[in-house]
């Protein structure tokens, strides 16, 4: 009876459902201030204090508005789509340790890494099918765009993600992070930087920003959802950001735990992760702010032509430095 | 040595002879020669032989009771000749020149649409601006219109979606039809633009235009020549200073009204800052466009204080309504001399900053470098207008080839760039505004005393007069025909958004359909301006047909309420 | 009761805005874009320009309604999901100010084609004014029954 408490407590409050739920709004609220001071404004104010209810608000709107379904989509993946797509992407984090173990105690094993990238795929594939079911122009060019740009730009990211797992000789994301003494941002720089460009394009930000190129093809895959519908699609967004961030705060830069200065206190340990996320949105906002938008081609050009070769490259330089930095790992 | 209108003259008469029946040189570089019927394309043809740059700036068409009259406005060198022919009412026919010159293009469509002329061999001469269900023969331009016609035939929220023009495509290839607007982020105003797209590669472009049309032309017969420059005023909200200046002009050209040297600098001052604010509204717009939104806030917050500066000079922020007939409204107050070099000299150092911004960064210039090229000898061909021109390398600017206000005592420098591109033209705009900057600065150090407006009867003679000013967008003319009344006869406005829009297909096309709305926003296209001619009646939903195996035209309906 | 008071406090704190122009000179519209540049901020008040008529709560029109575009305004109207609203900006929003001055191509004002909630007249009207018609508007729906 004890365990099961804890197994839902944990599942549906801390660090789970709820948790996310909430985190995820917060990072919403941090990444519109974050834009908004870099375009020399203000952003969210009045909704609580200094704004921090704004995406509340919008949620809370958005899931009370009238849901409309137009008459010639396929309804069944209209309305199941943007929910899976919202599902996994909180799945997937349950894999990856927030309080210093996972969501579901001993849930990891060797290989989450891979399941992890993989539902990351799926889901993308989720959201190209709400795109896609929605039987408009605009929406069906914008979800064409998810697969050009969103699953080209997983190969990359699937080779880059298995430099820290090649250093730490696993592939399960709790022993990666624990085996990282030093954070592996350090060890390998490169790989950190071309996973954050990755990570710009997966998470559609400028200058990948093409399925959203409002001026050119209105509102995008989204284009038709209102309603419940449309809350999660902007939710999926937002625990995907949430995800990518904790990704690599796990891979390069060391996770919730620093085993030198907190020990395992779980506390910390979550406020330590918090911080770290909240870190990396803050960088991926600030490139973003500062990059006009690329064309697809550009895009998938970039893609193929550059990040893969150099993600290839970079997993080589990993492996041949890899003997050098045995004893910085633990 | 002969101005160019006295050569113009000078070589019409010499090959045409006895075929010229009247001809009016009332100022300087105007000429207005009216031609024997039929030979109206041998006088046009002359003037392109011996004027290289020569170009058309309008056709007006003018309803004199039992004839039609059609101006072919013929721009060359600075000077506007303009050929007169005269069609009968009954059977309005006269031969096109659109293969004389093929910018002539849509202002034939415009004269066919408004007054019924016929244009013999026009390879498109369908309605430009009216709808399809527009009652036939119901001319709107014409004195004997009867407005009835349109009461009668009201127009119908729910007629079926519009027939799309979807010429046969072979089955081979798949092609998408993109439909952008008329609402859609990418338009500040509504435009309708089908574009025939082969996966990302545009094949082609066809525009509907006259959703802003209003009838402007028609209502101005209606007012007299003051309240009509509270109506051009409005025909567009960011260039409207360019339309008041040109419209005065046009008049005191009729009623050889000569303005105090004060009011003309007043208005270079005025102009000149509405062409800052333009250009800033638009390099900002081209930001959002994109998808570079910090820069389009940033430059929005850098176009307040020259607001400001309009606030403090005229009173209101975007409409001054500054110019009047016969000089400007307001005087320059005592003092603010040194808030306007304040303000303009932290402006500039904003500038500098863009233009680093538009030179060097590198994802403005992967966007827009070699995209939407037009060759220098299209654009000749085209007639198009300003930074359009400019951007393509050709020298041509209203404010030198043909001086107005106190452009002709004010030194300033004129931008071109030879790039033909996108991002010539948004550089173009960048160097303009520095431009702007100095020449205010010059006319407010250099004002001459005096008064700044005299008194004007409400009555004009008989005349006629061509009016052209460099707005931000190119060149605008307004032809004005009085009557000896205190309404005007005619009033024609051709803006320069009409004389680039011809462009916009050369430009799309072999493009991506990514590109579009860079090459749309680098014309600056102000479909305020261009619209004001005709009233539109289609009832188009939104629909669009999607060409691919079976899905179809697709409606999007309200489930279950 | 503490959920119809939670969704109204949410529909006040996040009304999303649709910018539609009907025909008109566009000194309304750059007006209200100039409500989304640092000086006047107006996502301080959680507005959102929206670019699908589908993700809308209020429709912004400006712009006196031309024959063209009268039935896509009903259309876009229509679109929206409700709760909605409609703001009209500018003189020619409100009444049509050019059929007034006999031009024939125009209709009216939006109030004849779609129901308008706020009016903000001027032309064009300030910033500041249409940012103060946006707070009457969010006052009229905290009146507004649930």
């Amino acid at each position: 009876m004890g365990v099961d408490l804890i197994f839902m407590f944990r599942v549906l409050v801390f660090p789970g459902f709820a948790f996310l739920l909430a985190f995820a709004l917060f990072c919403d609220w941090f990444e519109r201030k974050v834009a908004a001071r870099m375009q020399n404004r203000i952003g969210p104010t009045y909704t609580g204090p200094m704004g921090i209810l704004q995406p509340l608000a919008d949620y809370i709107k958005l899931l009370m508005k009238e849901d409309i379904t137009p008459r010639q989509t396929s309804r069944f993946l209209f309305t199941l789509s943007p929910v899976l797509a919202f599902s996994l992407f909180v799945f997937i984090l349950f894999y990856v340790p927030i309080d210093g173990a996972n969501v579901i105690l001993a849930s990891g094993f060797e290989g989450d890494l891979i399941l992890v990238l993989v539902l990351v795929t799926v889901a993308e594939f989720a959201m190209f099918l709400s795109g896609w079911s929605s039987v408009n122009p605009y929406s069906g060019i914008g979800s064409t765009r998810i697969l050009t740009q969103l699953l080209g730009y997983d190969v990359p990211l699937m080779l880059l993600a298995l430099g820290p797992a090649f250093l730490a000789k696993s592939l399960c994301i709790s022993t990666i992070i624990a085996r990282q003494k030093v954070p592996f941002m350090l060890l390998i720089p490169w790989a950190f930087i071309f996973f954050i460009i990755t990570l710009q394009a997966e998470l559609e930000k400028d200058p990948f920003d093409t399925p959203h190129a409002e001026t050119e093809i209105v509102a995008g895959y989204g284009t038709e959802f209102t309603g419940r519908k449309l809350a999660f699609i902007r939710f999926s967004k937002d625990i995907q950001t949430v995800f990518s961030a904790a990704l690599l705060a796990s891979l390069f830069l060391g996770g919730p735990c620093e085993s030198i200065l907190f020990g395992s206190s779980s506390f910390l340990c979550t406020a330590w992760f918090v911080v770290k996320v909240l870190l990396v949105i803050f960088v991926l906002e600030f490139i973003g702010c500062m990059c006009a938008r690329l064309r697809i081609d550009q895009v998938v050009w970039a893609n193929w032509r550059i990040m893969i070769p150099i993600a290839i490259l970079s997993l080589i330089l990993t492996v041949v430095c890899a003997p050098l930095f045995e004893s910085l790992i633990g | 040595m002969a101005t160019v209108e006295q050569a113009a003259v000078d070589i019409l008469k010499e090959k045409l002879g006895d075929k010229i029946l009247e001809i009016v040189t009332p100022r300087p570089r105007r000429a207005f020669v009216l031609v024997k019927h039929g030979f109206h394309r041998d006088a046009v043809s002359l003037l392109l032989e011996q004027f290289e740059r020569a170009g058309i700036s309008t056709i007006t068409g003018i309803d004199l009771g039992d004839e039609i009259e059609l101006n072919y406005h013929m721009r060359c060198h600075g000077a506007v000749i303009t050929i007169k022919s005269r069609v009968s009412k009954e059977k309005p026919q006269i031969e096109t020149i659109t293969d004389l010159i093929a910018g002539a293009t849509l202002y034939e469509q415009e004269v066919f649409d408004l007054l019924g002329v016929v244009f013999k061999r026009h390879p498109n001469l369908k309605r430009l601006l009216l709808s399809e269900d527009w009652p036939e023969g119901s001319y709107p331009l014409r004195k004997d219109w009867n407005p009835q016609d349109v009461k009668e035939n009201p127009y119908n929220v729910h007629t079926g979606p519009s027939k799309i023009n979807d010429q046969g495509l072979d089955g081979t290839t798949y092609t998408t039809n993109v439909v952008i607007g008329p609402q859609h982020p990418a338009l500040l105003e509504p435009e309708r633009f089908l574009f025939k797209v082969d996966g990302e590669v545009v094949v082609d472009v066809e525009p509907r235009l006259g959703y802003v049309h209003r009838g402007i032309e028609k209502g101005a017969e209606s007012l007299t020549f003051l309240q009509d420059v509270h109506l051009i005023e409005r025909i567009c909200g960011i260039c409207n200073v360019s339309h008041t200046t040109c419209f005065c002009q046009a008049v005191e050209s009729v009623g050889e009204i000569e303005i105090p040297p004060r009011a003309k600098y007043l208005r270079t001052i005025v102009v000149e800052l509405n062409r800052i604010h333009s250009h800033l509204l638009l390099l900002g717009t081209a930001g959002l466009v994109l998808g570079y939104e910090s820069l389009f806030q940033y430059m929005f917050r850098d176009r307040e204080p020259t607001l400001d500066l309009m606030e403090m000079i005229t009173g209101n922020r975007v409409v001054p309504a500054f110019n009047t007939i016969g000089g400007v409204r307001r005087d320059l107050k005592p003092g603010l001399n040194e808030k306007i070099e304040n303000i303009l000299e932290r402006f500039e150092k904003r500038m500098r900053f863009y233009k680093d911004v538009f030179q060097e960064d590198p994802t403005m210039r992967l966007r827009t470098e070699g995209v939407g090229v037009l060759k220098k000898s299209d654009a000749l061909k085209l007639c198009v207008a300003g930074p359009v021109l400019r951007g393509s390398g050709i020298k041509m600017d209203v404010r030198k080839d043909d001086a107005y206000a106190a452009y002709d005592e004010i030194p300033f420098n004129m931008i071109t760039y030879k790039e033909c591109d996108c991002w010539a033209r948004l550089m173009v705009r960048v160097d303009e505004i520095v431009e702007s900057i100095n020449i205010i600065r010059y006319a407010a150090e250099n004002l001459p005393s005096g008064p700044y407006r005299v008194k004007v009867p409400r009555k004009q003679p008989k005349g006629e007069a061509i009016s052209r000013v460099e707005a931000p967008r190119g060149e605008l003319v307004h032809y004005v025909k009085s009557d000896d009344s205190v309404h005007p006869y005619r009033v024609k406005v051709r803006s320069p958004t009409l004389a680039n829009i011809i462009s916009f297909r050369e430009i799309a096309k072999g493009g991506y359909v990514a590109d579009i709305p860079t090459a749309l926003i680098s014309l600056d296209p102000c479909f305020a301006c261009m619209d004001r001619m005709v009233f539109l009646d289609v009832n188009t939903n939104r629909s669009w047909s999607w060409r691919l195996d079976e899905m179809k035209s697709l409606k999007g309906e309200v489930n279950g309420r | 009761m503490v959920q119809a008071s939670l969704v109204k406090w949410a529909r006040l704190k996040s009304p999303w805005v649709l910018h539609f122009n009907t025909g008109g000179c566009n000194a309304c519209d750059i007006e209200f874009l100039a409500l989304l540049t640092p000086r006047y901020d107006i996502e301080r008040f959680g507005v959102l320009l929206i670019p699908s008529p589908r993700q809308a709560d209020a429709l912004i029109v400006t712009g006196p309604v031309t024959r063209q575009i009268a039935p896509r305004l009903k259309l876009i109207y229509e679109q929206m999901p409700s709760p909605k609203f409609v703001v009209a900006v500018g003189a020619c929003a409100c009444s049509g100010m050019y059929a007034n001055m006999q031009c024939y191509g125009v209709l009216g004002g939006v109030d004849k084609f779609i129901p308008v909630d706020v009016y903000v007249p001027g032309c064009p009207p300030r910033p500041e004014a249409i940012l103060y018609g946006v707070i009457k508007l969010l006052e009229k729906m905290k009146a507004a029954k649930a």
